[in-house]
């Protein structure tokens, strides 16, 4: 096997999901095409010699529909030549993207390939794509429950608290405050312009520096009137009926933000580098996706690693730094505890809470700040791993070369 | 024989009637309905100048709903889906059929009477109280399988049709115009066949809104919208919240509603045809039809009971105004009946008043100012016996002490007349015991009543040995009137219902005690399907009352009560946790939050080494329900109960046992007595006697037999 190195990784700023976000009047495939534009100028790639392009979509109706990937690459301004797919692993699909490609360069049937994804959530609302999940079947015969109340029951399960949770949120807003004004995430971000040139944004715009604990500990719980007069912690009791109450710790301040944003990552095996005289700079050692509880649903990130590390055959110990996605802020905070890792090596330059979390796009985008970070520190490993809707979860372990 | 379907046609008006005069006393949709209502159909689509079709009913109702006897037999999918489509095409014949359709409700439309309303363009009904529209299909463990589950989202949206499907709404005449079920309201029979025949004049358009190409739902949800998912996905979590899973045919229903309306409406016919089917043939269905249809009205029916022509009571004493004999006060008085309420304190009685004034508030909100007024003119009350000489029949509703109950007894009898029936609403108390101190015992009778008394369907009445026939007819005839459904029992302590309620309860207790989570036990009956967790209706009955019955029951028996559950009841009243009342029993109360007590653990005796939530839920579901279970196989072998139906009906209706289950009996049959048997002789061997298997129960079990025929 050849091996799948990453030759660079990109991503457009993140604009905040809501009208008045900075993004709202760019359009989804505008902003893979800038992803996929930077890709292409910092690589000085020829963009026919491209095997293909993979790229993770959550929402895939309005104009995220019809297979965005292909309309981003010719509105990019790739060659007619390149193909590409788009696909749907919910939070975890632009790490699906990057591991399909790994796999795909990997195994020699391709040599190069963009992976990437793309969420506008300020445009395309989650969850108008619809699906077997809203189908009352899967209530009655699963209990399945919308991820705010999963999050509070994972956080019930572990007897993670309130406080537990605004104080990680506090500091992933410290975190990312303090890393973006280092300017840690310059490098890699794409700035967005209008069609005459004119900048919309060219830094991440969710951020609330300002927060604290204590401004934190004032927001109401997201998911308690839903869960406790709308029904849906009843649900839940079907598969944990020794959960008396779910404490509903999780706020709009512990939660992931809603987000506009997409990346891009050029992947490619050993020939590629040989050939197109490609400079690696690291090399994806591991992948792997399961499939979890799905009343729970955000506990994977735990099976996941597990399952990432001994197909690396090697220790949770061996990894330098961690990238879990905040999907909400129970969601690190079980994964630290449960397998025993320090929170000073998870998302040492804030996350989700703080940036935001931009669906199809962020495993693709957490990749790329832990190879920067990596990079930063002159680190060798990091794991990135994300929790995902229907229970499952995905890990990649990548190592600079 | 009669025609079942007679056609007559107004040359004149060009209207043709259909009138529904199947065999019987009421229509019902049957195979019989089948052959006969299209070609009735087909004659009248014949008539040449004709402008419109009415369908009536020659019997009081209009049609309500499916032969039951046929659906209870029906075991077979493939033979049920054919007979489906016929009625469905039948229907569709109705509403497509280019000439405008009238139903004329004369009377109540309910189910498939409903249903084939819901083909017609039109439905005028007229406004008595005693017309009732409504498809009540989920009561029976079923879905409705005419067409209703796709037909009233399309007329009324989305929203208002789950609630009304998956809840089984049966609703007067007014409120099915206000939700839209029906669209005209008219004020005599006549004037419904005036305002068909307007409406038909008027030449409306012959197309239901569903077969528009441009159709959308009312009330403006879309299916397919996000609106509309999440409508769907509220909807089944408060289903689920409501019903734990334990009913079928309800979930049955979102789901066929959901699956339906994405669709063209004769695919969506095809979809309920299938959950129909399902529900149709399930054990469930079958289990609640049987109780809730057959022993229902075979109870209701009181064939094998006295009956009397004239009952000879008009004016009612109730003694004791607390919760329960101001309800009585308020029942008796709206079904006409004059009501002396009495109390010992001014305070008392006042706090009784004014609870009948509340509730004529409330639950009689369709009568007018003076009406309600009446209703309250009929209650007076008093502290002074005398006031009692006029009264036909006491209830007695004091405090559950005996020589208390003695002495009202005596000083009752003393002024009231000597034809008087007196009725002790004792839950426990033997019958004959209080007997003691009548001078007249054949007069002296048990209604046991359940609180709130306004709303419990259920009256357990006990007939002692001395209670003559006169008075038990007597007493029925009342029973009748006040609206209440009456097993009849033999006497002995807690009769029926409270020897259930208390096996169940005080098995909770026990599992306490034993060191099971709270919350599993709460959670297993519930998931069981039992209407009202235990530990929490424990509190709500009042521990300390509990406490004083087992002295009460002690000083019966002569023996002490010596069980952990016993034990650990005592020891919470011990520590003041006297239950909701006192603001802390099992659990603690703040405002209308309840947990459940942490402390409970350290009282329990025992701990368990099972730590699978699920397997531990699994043994507490067990044992509530065959404790329940034996304890009314008990109360059967020792005479107490008179018939299975009985204790179908009284298990449910008095103490919320699961009604999914079709009763204890049924739950038995459908366990199978072999598994019941075995887990009982489990259970002994682990804790002993207490759950001792009936030699007749074992028996029975061995000979392969049960106590209902399998259907």
């Amino acid at each position: 096997m050849s091996g799948a190195y990453i030759f660079d990784a990109v991503r457009t700023p993140r604009g905040r999901g809501k009208k008045d976000g900075r993004l709202h009047t760019v359009k989804a495939v505008d902003l893979l095409g800038t992803a996929l534009r930077g890709l292409q100028r910092r690589t000085e790639l020829n963009t026919s010699i491209l095997d293909d392009v993979t790229i993770g979509c959550v929402t895939q109706v309005g104009e995220q529909g019809a297979c965005i990937g292909r309309t981003a690459v010719l509105e990019a301004g790739y060659d007619e030549s390149v193909p590409a797919v788009t696909l749907n692993r919910f939070c975890g699909s632009g790490l699906e993207a990057v591991n399909g490609a790994a796999a795909k360069v990997a195994s020699g049937f391709c040599d190069l390939v963009i992976a990437g994804g793309v969420e506008s959530m300020s445009r395309v609302q989650m969850g108008s794509d619809g699906g077997a999940i809203w189908d009352p079947t899967m209530a009655f015969e699963y209990g399945t429950v919308p991820q705010g109340i999963s999050a509070d029951l994972l956080a019930t399960l572990n007897a993670i608290s309130r406080q537990d949770a605004d104080k990680f949120a506090a500091g992933s807003q410290r975190k990312a405050a303090q890393a973006q004004a280092r300017g840690a995430f310059t490098q890699s971000v794409e700035p967005v312009y209008d069609q005459n040139g004119l900048l919309l944004l060219d830094e991440d715009e969710h951020l609330r520096p300002e927060t604290t604990e204590e401004s934190l500990s004032q927001l109401r719980p997201a998911f308690e009137m839903m869960g406790t007069q709308f029904g849906l912690d009843a649900l839940t009791q079907k598969r944990y009926p020794h959960v008396e109450r779910i404490n509903h710790i999780h706020t709009a301040g512990n939660s992931s933000g809603i987000v506009d944003g997409a990346a891009a990552v050029l992947i490619g095996n050993e020939s590629a580098k040989a050939n197109y005289g490609l400079r690696p700079r690291a090399k994806i050692r591991a992948l792997a996706s399961v499939g979890d509880e799905p009343v729970l649903m955000l506990s994977g990130p735990v099976p996941a690693t597990q399952r990432v590390l001994r197909k690396a055959g090697m220790q949770i110990g061996d990894i330098d730094l961690f990238e879990v996605n905040e999907a909400f802020a129970a969601v690190p905070l079980f994964f630290a505890k449960e397998l025993g890792v320090d929170l000073a090596k998870i998302n040492v330059n804030g996350g989700a809470i703080a940036l935001g979390h931009p669906l199809g796009a962020t495993g693709a985008v957490l990749l790329g700040t832990v190879l920067d970070e990596l990079e930063e520190r002159d680190l060798t490993t990091g794991l990135v791993t994300l929790c995902i809707g229907g229970g499952m979860g995905i890990a990649t372990i990548i190592e600079r070369v | 024989m009669q025609e079942q379907f007679k056609v007559e046609f107004d040359s004149k008006l060009g209207i043709a009637t259909i009138w529904m005069q199947m065999d019987g006393r009421a229509n019902k949709i049957n195979p019989a309905f089948g052959e006969g209502f299209q070609p009735a159909f087909e004659t009248a689509l014949k008539y040449e100048d004709l402008k419109g079709i009415i369908i009536a009913s020659a019997h009081k109702d209009f049609c309500v709903g499916a032969d039951i006897d046929y659906v209870y037999e029906a075991r077979d999918p493939k033979q049920l889906a054919t007979t489906i489509a016929v009625f469905h095409a039948n229907l569709r014949r109705i509403e497509t059929c280019g000439k405008p359709v009238v139903a004329a409700l004369t009377g109540s439309a309910l189910g498939g009477g409903y249903e084939l309303a819901l083909a017609c363009h039109h439905r005028i009904a007229v406004d008595t109280p005693s017309v009732q529209i409504g498809l009540p299909e989920v009561n029976l463990g079923l879905i409705p399988g005419g067409g209703g589950t796709q037909r009233l989202p399309r007329l009324i949206g989305l929203q208002p049709a789950l609630e009304v499907i998956a809840q089984g709404q049966v609703l007067r005449a007014k409120k099915a115009l206000s939700k839209g079920l029906i669209d005209e309201l008219a004020n005599t029979q006549a004037d419904v066949f005036e305002m068909a025949t307007a409406w038909i004049q008027n030449r409306p358009k012959t197309k239901q809104p569903w077969d528009e190409s441009t159709f959308l739902f009312p009330g403006g949800v879309q299916p397919d919208s996000a609106m509309g998912r999440q409508l769907f996905a509220g909807g089944a979590a408060m289903l689920v919240k409501k019903t734990k899973g334990a009913f079928r045919a309800p979930e049955a229903a979102v789901q066929a509603i959901y699956e339906g309306c994405h669709l063209d409406f004769d695919s969506a016919l095809k979809i309920e045809a299938r959950y129909f089917t399902t529900c149709v043939v399930s054990d469930q269905s079958k289990d609640m039809i049987r109780t809730f249809w057959f022993h229902k009205n075979a109870v209701e029916r009181q064939a094998d009971l006295p009956k009397i022509s004239e009952a000879r009571i008009e004016t009612v004493g109730i003694l004791g105004a607390g919760m329960m004999g101001a309800g009585l006060a308020f029942i008796c008085a709206r079904r006409g009946y004059k009501v002396i309420l009495k109390d010992i304190n001014q305070d008392a009685l006042d706090c009784g008043l004014t609870h009948c004034r509340t509730q004529v508030d409330k639950r009689l909100r369709f009568l007018s100012t003076d009406e309600k007024a009446a209703v309250l003119a009929k209650i007076s009350g008093t502290l002074a016996v005398e006031d009692l000489s006029e009264c036909d029949l006491i209830i007695e509703a004091v405090f559950e002490n005996i020589d208390l109950k003695h002495r009202v007894i005596r000083e009752t009898e003393a002024v009231i007349k000597n034809d008087a029936i007196f009725a002790s609403n004792t839950s426990a108390l033997p019958i004959a015991d209080l007997a003691k101190a009548s001078a007249r015992p054949d007069k002296f009778i048990g209604l046991h009543f359940f609180s709130p008394v306004e709303q419990m369907p259920l009256l357990e009445v006990i007939q002692a040995n001395h209670t003559s026939e006169e008075t038990l007819a007597r007493a029925l005839s009342f029973g009748r009137r006040i609206k209440k459904t009456s097993i009849v029992v033999n006497d002995g302590y807690g009769f029926y219902t409270t020897r259930l309620f208390s096996a169940y309860v005080m098995e909770a207790a026990q599992l306490v005690a034993q060191g099971y989570p709270p919350v599993l036990i709460e959670r297993a009956a519930s998931a069981a399907g039992m209407v009202v967790p235990p530990l929490k209706v424990f509190d709500e009955v009042t521990l300390s009352l509990a406490a004083h019955g087992f002295d009460m029951r002690e000083k019966y028996d002569g023996k002490p009560l010596d069980e952990p559950g016993v034990r650990l009841v005592r020891a919470l009243v011990n520590l003041e946790r006297n239950g909701k009342s006192s603001g802390r029993g099992f659990y603690q109360y703040d405002g209308k939050k309840r947990t459940l007590w942490p402390g409970l653990a350290d009282l329990a005796e025992a701990q368990v080494t099972e730590s699978d939530p699920h397997i531990l839920m699994k043994k507490c579901q067990d044992r509530l329900m065959l404790t329940q279970v034996l304890e009314a196989i008990r109360c059967l072998d020792e005479g107490i109960l008179r018939s299975t139906a009985d204790g179908e009906i009284g298990a449910i209706f008095g103490v919320g046992f699961a009604p999914n289950t079709g009763g204890p009996f049924a739950w038995c049959d459908r366990k199978g007595l072999p598994f019941v048997v075995s887990a009982l002789d489990a259970l002994t061997h682990e804790h002993g006697s207490r759950y001792q298997v009936p030699e007749r129960l074992r028996q029975m079990a061995d000979a392969g037999e049960q106590f209902f025929p399998r259907v």
